[in-house]
């Protein structure tokens, strides 16, 4: 095995180019176990960990820009989520340990593809675009068609950012995990809503994950609850309209049962903070 | 009087804290010994298979110094009770995990290599997973003989009669499962022989006796050519008290007579070692209108596993304690330990005390609620008291705080029951 | 075989290393720092938790090339002129210590959490370690140790 440290984007698309079975790695969180357990044998392994331009939250205009190799520590720490975008804070907050989220990225969270990557949902929620950067130029795809397999990161493609509107709405986000530290999400359901001056839901989008075989945004729920105020009838048919589409999905799975009756605290929980913060905001 | 104490209620500093918190305690990983050789084990990778193996084309590969099997071993068992271990499995394995062959090798690498290029064929027999099928008569045998491999019984005045007068009964099972111990660090050890000598294992172990026993007894050589050193212990809780790779090592430094390494994965570590019983619980327990307990039986089935480790002693302790702290007239426990090809099951923090509270603990709720009478009033009626006496017939003759403990929790719980008629 | 540089405990190392170690065989195999503990080897349980460029990592989960040019402190880079670290006096004074596996990983964590935060509450504590595993269920003393040490002026 060939090791590299790139120092550079352009030295790593090159890298990528020239050896044609080689392996990205980042924070190594999940690349050194494949390594280890003899799941993958790269040619060449091309460390990113150090690269500044890949690091990093800007914010542009109406848009934010993540640097991909920036870590779940260094976004949960920043200011600019602090506010309306805290969920996608939280979710990083509540990746591993702080061990595992001073060395994860939000970049290997997405391409490592886990149906459970927690940075996910709340990343779809806000629509965000993926940056792919190779010699044959830049490539552009939404992360929520990113998801589905023939979008998938090509073997040449350096992920180098994440791009997303600065939304009006509240971010949120809630993980169901055996504990709190060190668990993969069993389930989690990200929200982003947006009420008009009488409550309604004026704009919405919500994202599960782990109800499928990657994370995705729920357009039925968003369907019904656009519109309405969020009250206690509406809130209790969206779960039943998410729990049908989670039937269809996980039809067969033995851990449905389970789920189905977990995702109703869950997204009640999602959209009641909404309820609570929004009543908050206008008080 | 009160005596006067140096230790207790004391605040006591650790003879081997400051060495742990300064990095410097040895556990014997952190052993590094010139001239080293490295050790890896093969183990089984079915339940229950008669096995042939063939060494040849790895004791072939460059760096490989050799491999041990059966053959290597004079007395090939081993046990804490009954040698029931093979050091390495001659004809039949009887669980995922059982040591087959063990290869000693310049380095890591080249054992792992060695390790795959190691031929066993196995002839797959069919296996028994759950300790109720395995008593039965027909059951697939794990070792010569019966699957019940003890059964402890514990006959006190005459349940039959105590349940007729009872004006409640409780009846329900209760399982508990497997539990590793997950001891942080996993087993490794060194052996070399010494400036005088002897056979020297540096191992972090819960019995250095035992383990001295046990090598002297397989290698077919004295206990005073032998000699344990217990590094730091990374934890342990039960889980070390078994032979892990002790002969291993004892047996490889004998034969090649230089230091010779073993350090287990967390994985190698989970799949080796033994486990809790999961437990089977049957209990019947009967009281009287006002909640005074009458009569108990209980049918404990232990899951042992291949091998019978400390079973018959955790499963006497899981009988002993079966009628937990209460004071029951009459009392039938039947407690058993099987045999199957699942992990195998020893000691593990409690010893087959822990297992039965969740038994006898939910029954005391079940029939307090049955007699609408609080679940802390329930057991204030029937705990042990001094001077009760046990279902073993023990007579408590030392201090029983137990009421003295409850009233305290109690009073700290602040917990607003009706306890009108409690006594 | 390829070189690196990195600087242990104040001290700058050169080292040849196969390309797929881990931090974790070079600081144990090439430079003898055997403080640091294998319990997992996954990132579970924070044994072999080292502070690198000012950041706990779990050093079986970094690979040594990546680890080249930065400065790693590991417990025995504690103790200053023959005296302990304060955390490290707190862990032996509360009674903080059990079988000591996980005793090296703890207090590197509380180390990085106090050099950043030298007033944490009881939660922060907890939310600090909660990437190390004491199977000997030491934790209250633990925090405690570490509530006790809060607070210490660094002399670095």
């Amino acid at each position: 095995m060939i090791v590299h440290r790139g120092k550079t984007i352009e030295e790593v698309i090159e890298l990528l180019a020239k050896y044609k079975d080689s392996k990205i790695i980042a924070g190594g969180t999940d690349v050194i176990l494949d390594i280890k357990d003899n799941k993958i044998f790269p040619e060449a392994l091309i460390d990113i960990s150090s690269i500044e331009e890949l690091k990093g939250i800007e914010l542009k205009g109406d848009f934010i820009e993540i640097g991909a190799g920036t870590t779940f520590t260094e976004i949960a720490e920043d200011e600019i989520f602090e506010k309306n975008l805290h969920g996608l804070k939280k979710a990083c907050k509540l990746i591993g340990s702080p061990q595992i989220r001073n060395r994860g990225t939000v970049g290997g969270n997405i391409v490592n593809g886990s149906p459970a990557a927690d940075s996910i949902p709340p990343l779809l929620c806000l629509e965000s675009t993926l940056i792919f950067e190779s010699l044959e130029g830049i490539r552009k795809v939404k992360l929520e068609d990113y998801l589905k397999s023939k979008y998938r990161i090509k073997e040449h493609e350096l992920l180098t950012k994440i791009r997303f509107k600065n939304p009006e709405g509240l971010l949120n986000f809630i993980k169901l995990a055996i504990r709190k530290a060190l668990a993969i999400s069993r389930m989690s359901i990200a929200t982003l809503i947006e009420l008009d001056e009488e409550e309604k839901v004026k704009d919405i989008k919500v994202a599960s994950g782990s109800l499928g075989r990657y994370p995705m945004r729920e357009l039925e729920v968003e369907e019904f609850l656009l519109g309405t105020i969020l009250g206690e009838y509406t809130v209790d048919e969206a779960v039943n309209i998410l729990q049908n589409a989670m039937e269809k999905r996980l039809k067969g799975r033995p851990t449905l049962p389970y789920k189905k009756r977990a995702v109703k605290s869950l997204l009640k929980e999602a959209l009641n903070q909404r309820i609570r913060s929004s009543r908050r905001v206008i008080s | 009087m009160r005596m006067s104490l140096d230790i207790v209620g004391k605040n006591m500093i650790r003879v081997d804290a400051l060495s742990k918190v300064t990095g410097k305690a040895i556990y014997p990983a952190d052993v590094y010994m010139d001239n080293m050789l490295y050790g890896k084990t093969l183990r089984s990778k079915v339940p229950h298979a008669y096995i042939t193996v063939n060494t040849k084309e790895a004791e072939n590969i460059d760096g490989v110094i050799k491999i041990f099997t059966c053959k290597d071993v004079p007395t090939n068992e081993h046990g804490v009770v009954f040698k029931d271990h093979e050091v390495f499995c001659s004809k039949k394995v009887r669980r995922i995990g059982d040591p087959i062959a063990f290869v000693v090798a310049t380095d890591i690498k080249t054992c792992d290599l060695a390790l795959e290029k190691i031929k066993v064929n196995y002839e797959e027999i069919e296996g028994v997973f759950d300790p109720i099928s395995a008593m039965k008569e027909d059951a697939p045998k794990v070792h010569e003989g019966n699957n019940i491999m003890y059964h402890y019984k514990l006959r006190k005045g005459d349940t039959e009669k105590g349940f007729e007068s009872s004006y409640v009964i409780a009846e329900n099972t209760y399982k508990t499962h497997m539990v590793d111990h997950a001891f942080l660090q996993p087993e490794s050890g060194v052996s070399y022989i010494d400036e005088e000598g002897r056979v020297t294992v540096v191992v972090a172990t819960q019995y250095p006796h035992y383990d001295r026993e046990e090598i002297a007894r397989a290698l077919n050589i004295s206990e005073d050519e032998i000699r344990i050193i217990n590094a730091s212990i990374g934890g342990a809780f039960g889980g070390r008290e078994d032979i892990s790779l002790q002969i291993h090592l004892a047996l490889a430094a004998k034969e090649i007579k230089r230091p010779i390494k073993v350090v287990y994965s967390r994985e190698e570590s989970f799949i080796s070692h033994s486990k809790r019983h999961p437990l089977i619980m049957k209990y019947k327990t009967g009281a009287d209108k006002n909640g005074k307990l009458l009569a108990m039986e209980a049918d404990i089935i232990g899951d042992t596993g291949a091998y019978a480790s400390w079973a018959t002693n955790v499963l006497r302790k899981a009988g002993v304690h079966a009628t937990g702290p209460y004071y029951i007239p009459n009392v039938k426990v039947d407690s058993i330990a099987v045999y199957t090809n699942n992990p195998f099951a020893g000691a593990m923090r409690g010893f087959g005390a822990t297992q039965p509270p969740i038994a006898y603990e939910q029954q005391m709720d079940i029939l307090a609620e049955e007699l609408g009478i609080d679940p802390i009033t329930i057991r204030m009626k029937n705990m042990f008291k001094k001077g009760s006496e046990t279902a073993t017939g023990q007579i408590l003759t030392e201090s029983v705080p137990l009421e003295e403990c409850l009233n305290k929790v109690l009073e700290d719980m602040d917990l607003n029951l009706d306890r009108k008629g409690a006594y | 075989m390829i070189e690196i540089q990195l600087t242990v405990n104040g001290k700058d190392y050169t080292v040849n290393i196969e390309e797929d170690k881990r931090l974790l065989d070079v600081l144990r195999e090439d430079l003898g720092f055997t403080g640091v503990k294998e319990g997992c080897s996954e990132g579970e349980c924070g044994a072999c938790t080292v502070i690198m460029d000012g950041k706990t990592v779990n050093s079986c989960m970094v690979m040594g090339f990546q680890a080249n040019g930065s400065n790693i402190v590991t417990i025995e880079g504690l103790e200053k002129d023959g005296q302990l670290h304060p955390i490290q006096q707190a862990f032996i004074d509360i009674g903080a210590v059990q079988c000591g596996y996980c005793t090296p990983g703890m207090i590197l964590s509380a180390k990085a959490l106090l050099d950043k935060n030298p007033n944490p509450t009881k939660e922060e504590i907890r939310e600090g370690i909660s990437g190390n595993l004491c199977r000997c269920t030491g934790y209250s003393k633990i925090v405690k140790a570490v509530e006790k040490a809060r607070g210490y002026e660094d002399e670095s």
